[in-house]
């Protein structure tokens, strides 16, 4: 819901962040830490899902799948696995950036049952614990009241003894696992584990800027493709196969640009960006720390400053989409964002001269005429003449 | 990433190692090697793929040995660089995944005490360490040398005089195999899988000594550890289907990547070289079998539209019955396999003629590429499903390249056109992304017409191929008599045919047809027969006129064929699921026909 409209075909963990899925990021992670049999629970759009991993042996994993029928929770996703889990386990949600550490610290902890918790600003969105000896003593689920500010990640190493208590919680309507966590706490002591690595909840649209940023800064420099004289690249600059940089384009990375684009002439790219596949930049445009995926085409004399494109967006050209401090609107809440652009969903078509107000989310496939001028959110499929 | 196996046992090492090898050609295939301990150590390395070695290598005796394929990451792709490196003393082979990041330090120590390195890797340096550490106990060798480097890597060693392989990691992936009388190591279980499905896993810091009959592992105190092995219940295909119940699906899934690859690096805006170059040609004759056959009846209409040539299409069999035209066409060759023996002889034949040919084929090297002038690879991958889905695309994809080179080359193309075409040809993908999305509502329809026994396809113009292909498709894989018509001919006979259990699948997207179209679905549901429509989303009337519609996306008609056959496909797909058809393997037919 909150990063719509950049799932409306894609699933959370899909969408990209430095030219990755999200998802890739926790495979990775697991895979580092020896941890290459996956099963993965998957449901709304699996197909993007299990073509992009396969069965996991270009990611040096193993991976299986089990089919969630309906999305009713974590704990009933768990207890779609069931058959395919003995002994004991790990469990992530798959749509949380963790890095090798965090597994890690939580697999070598040494106790089963156990949980990954943090401590969290905001503790009111997550399942927060107490604690006492040692020993988590109760969970809170979104709690509205302030009882502590440590909070479960939803990283847990677990037993097939959990199931009993999926089930019972499942046969009273509740289908979180945190629910039958909580309900084997008086059996099951469930130790905290503590790590300083990273757990990244990607919930909102300039999370994931910042986790391009992130991504981007462990880029190497490998161009690929073809770059014609008097393109400047500087920094850490990847360049996908068939890619032409065009005459006069300068590069600023980190900056990463995948295959098949076309990119110039003279088209200026600022850190921290990240480009898809077969995108189309046209002369005199310039482009500031914004994540444009796939299949997207810019004209020329446009500016992009912080914003993120989904796939296939297309502006005729003089497109303004600055970035500044702004209120997101978001569902019904507003977020204070320091720097944002805007969010422009899925094969959404611009005319020439369209501007966007900093922080406007447009939703997926929407056809804006040329000249129009955006200051507010637009659902998908709408129509600016 | 790079991929190495090992061997301890009974049998002739040599075989077995390189039948391993193969299946982890995907981690890299720039060089590879063997080393067998057999009447003293036989190393052998060679630039290229797995295959340069095993046609270069000589025979070696031995039932001990291990192999590497290489991803160069340190040093260049070379015979040199390659895996396994030997110490000074040529007494022991190693091989390496992975990179040693302080092995410029270890080396420099390593020269200085004498040490004679060949090549300008990482990985060297571990052989020359194993050897500065050797005491005589292979395994207290390793366990010394590793301390010594930092990165990450699996390592094997063998060495002269000894029937273990020793091994260990960090952060690069090592399974141990247990067989009978014989026992592996490898990167990858799925390269083990053909001997064993016993598997045990090597954690970080271990040290693992593998020989006939047993397997020791050490942790990084020198503690001996214990650890049952995991049996593996799956076998290589289900792997490789990666979660869908059929490769169909699977590969049906595939294709917006597919159209991706198949453009890469053959579609710029301006300025780019022509990937193919030839004279310019008065006509053209495309010439192939089975569904190869529907894409050329597509680029038909593709090549007549965009270059202005006329085109005729032959069934491949038939071509050489055929009198040769006064006039030299082009010959075009569509093949999938690039094997099909019709297909082959009518390249002969086009060349007996002295016609120039071009070959489209999905797999690199195939005996169609020997035959032809030019060969316009279709990028699809590997293709297991009988049939043909990413490869029929990817075929059109070749097929407006075609068009559009032969276009720019008589000049009925101009470049502004051509580059607004170009623009249409990249965003190919997301029009057949949105049909993959639609593929709940294509199998509820689907479900609701399985059991018809008679199906029709109709469409007009460039979407009349589609038709015949997606009748092919139902027919193959649904075992539903489907029939394709152009629509304007249902009244010259088939109308006769219609009845209400006979459902007719209209491609009826709005262009140049779309009156006519909408005229003949009027003459078809005034016969009681339910009408399925394809039609572009936006499009108010068609709903209208029909009892089911899937929409695809608007875009230019010239390239509708696209995500409408990968509509027809799902609605193929479905249909055959709803009816329990064998989806992957269906009755009497083989994915690649090498008999006449």
């Amino acid at each position: 819901m909150r990063l719509r409209p950049l799932t409306v075909s894609e699933p959370k963990v899909m969408i990209p962040v430095a030219n990755r899925p999200i998802l890739e990021y926790v495979v990775d992670a697991l895979v580092k830490n020896d941890l290459s049999d996956i099963v993965m629970v998957v449901g709304y759009r699996k197909e993007r899902i299990m073509s992009h991993f396969e069965d996991g042996k270009k990611f040096g994993a193993k991976i299986e799948y089990v089919v969630q029928e309906k999305q009713l929770g974590n704990g009933h996703a768990l207890s779609c696995a069931k058959d395919r889990l003995s002994g004991e386990f790990m469990v992530l949600s798959g749509d949380n950036i963790v890095d090798r550490k965090a597994v890690g610290d939580l697999l070598r902890a040494g106790s089963c049952p156990s949980a990954l918790v943090v401590e969290s600003d905001n503790p009111s969105k997550y399942g927060v614990v107490t604690l006492e000896k040692g020993a988590i003593k109760a969970v809170y689920e979104k709690p509205q009241e302030m009882i502590s500010n440590i909070i479960l990640t939803g990283m847990y190493c677990l037993s097939n003894k959990i199931f009993p208590f999926i089930d019972q919680c499942m046969s009273s309507g509740e289908y979180g696992l945190s629910n039958a966590v909580q309900a084997s706490l008086g059996t099951q002591p469930l130790s905290p584990v503590f790590s300083d690595g990273l757990w990244i909840d990607a919930v909102y649209p300039w999370d994931l800027l910042e986790l391009n940023a992130a991504a981007l800064e462990n880029l190497g420099a490998g161009t690929a493709g073809k770059i014609e004289p008097q393109v400047m690249l500087s920094g850490p600059v990847g360049i996908g196969e068939e890619t032409v940089i065009r005459a006069g384009t300068t590069i600023y990375g980190p900056v990463l640009i995948g295959d098949g684009c076309e990119i110039g002439p003279n088209v200026t790219i600022f850190p921290s960006t990240s480009i898809g596949n077969s995108v189309t930049i046209e002369p005199y445009t310039m482009i500031k720390n914004s994540i444009l995926m796939s299949n997207c085409s810019i004209g020329p004399h446009s500016y992009l400053s912080h914003c993120v494109l989904g796939y296939g967006v297309k502006s005729q050209s003089h497109m303004m989409g600055a970035g500044s401090e702004a209120y997101v609107n978001i569902v019904d809440e507003f977020f204070k964002v320091p720097h944002i652009g805007s969010i422009l969903g899925e094969d959404s078509t611009f005319g020439t001269g369209v501007g966007i107000e900093p922080g406007t989310i447009i939703g997926a496939g929407c056809k804006i005429s040329s000249g129009a001028k955006i200051t507010r959110n637009l659902p998908n499929r709408s129509l600016v003449t | 990433m790079c991929g190495i196996v090992g061997y301890a046992g009974r049998r002739n090492a040599q075989p077995i190692l390189l039948d391993c090898l193969k299946l982890l050609e995907y981690r890299g295939y720039d060089s590879a090697g063997i080393a067998v301990v057999g009447d003293g150590l036989q190393v052998f390395k060679s630039k290229g793929e797995i295959s340069v070695l095993e046609a270069s290598m000589p025979a070696m005796k031995g039932t001990v040995g291990i192999a590497h394929t290489r991803w160069a990451t340190q040093g260049k792709p070379t015979t040199e660089n390659a895996h396994p490196f030997s110490d000074c003393t040529g007494k022991l082979a190693i091989v390496h995944n992975g990179i040693i990041s302080n092995f410029m330090d270890v080396r420099e120590s390593l020269v200085k005490d004498g040490h004679k390195f060949t090549s300008e890797t990482d990985t060297e340096v571990f052989a020359h360490l194993v050897e500065a550490e050797f005491k005589g106990d292979l395994m207290d060798a390793v366990f010394n040398a590793v301390k010594r480097v930092d990165g990450t890597y699996a390592f094997a060693v063998v060495s002269e005089g000894s029937e273990d392989i020793v091994a260990t990691r960090r952060e690069s992936p090592l399974v141990v195999g247990l067989g009978d009388g014989e026992n592996f190591i490898a990167s990858d279980l799925t390269a083990l899988l053909k001997y064993t499905n016993r598997m045990v896993y090597i954690h970080d810091g271990e040290i693992v000594r593998v020989s006939k009959d047993s397997v020791t592992i050490k942790n990084e105190k020198g503690e001996t550890v214990t650890r049952e092995p995991q049996k593996i219940t799956w076998n290589i295909e289900d792997a490789e289907k990666g979660g869908y119940p059929h490769f169909m699906l699977k590969e049906i899934f595939e294709q917006p990547e597919a159209i991706h690859d198949s453009l890469l690096g053959r579609v710029e805006s301006v300025d780019m070289e022509p990937f193919f170059t030839g004279n310019t040609f008065s006509s053209v004759k495309i010439v192939a079998c089975g569904t190869s056959y529907y894409a050329g009846l597509v680029g038909k209409y593709i090549i007549e539209e965009l270059a202005k040539i006329p085109v005729t299409v032959q069934i491949s069999s038939e071509y050489r019955y055929s009198s040769a035209p006064r006039e030299n066409p082009l010959v075009v060759l569509i093949t999938q396999s690039g094997e099909t023996a019709d297909t082959l002889g009518a390249a002969r034949e086009a060349k007996k003629r002295g016609n120039k040919t071009i070959g489209i084929a999905n797999v690199v090297g195939s005996a169609i590429t020997r035959e032809v002038d030019h060969v316009i690879y279709t990028r699809a991958g590997p293709e297991i499903g009988v049939a043909a889905t990413k490869t029929f695309v990817t075929q059109l994809v070749a097929l407006y390249l075609l068009a559009m080179e032969l276009g720019i080359q008589n000049k009925s193309l101009a470049a502004q056109a051509r580059r607004s075409m170009i623009g249409s040809l990249r965003n190919l993908p997301r029009a057949v992304q949105d049909v993959l999305n639609q593929a709940d509502v294509i199998e509820a329809l689907a479900n609701k017409y399985a059991k018809a026994r008679d199906m029709f396809f109709i469409g007009r113009s460039i979407n009349y191929p589609i038709a015949l292909e997606g009748a092919l498709k139902t027919k193959e894989i649904a075992y539903i008599h489907g029939e394709g018509f152009p629509a304007g001919e249902l009244k010259h006979g088939p109308l006769a045919l219609l009845s209400k259990d006979s459902p007719v699948v209209a491609i009826a997207v709005r262009d140049h047809t779309y009156e006519k179209m909408l005229g003949n679905i009027s003459e078809v549901s005034a016969r009681g027969s339910p009408v399925i429509a394809i039609g572009f989303e936006g499009d108010t009337e068609l709903a209208r006129y029909v009892d089911d519609v899937i929409w695809v996306r608007e875009i230019p008609p010239v390239f509708s064929p696209v995500p409408v056959i990968v509509a027809l496909q799902l609605w193929a797909y479905y249909l055959a699921k709803a009816r329990g058809c064998p989806i992957d393997k269906p009755k009497n037919i083989a994915k690649t026909v090498t008999v006449e």
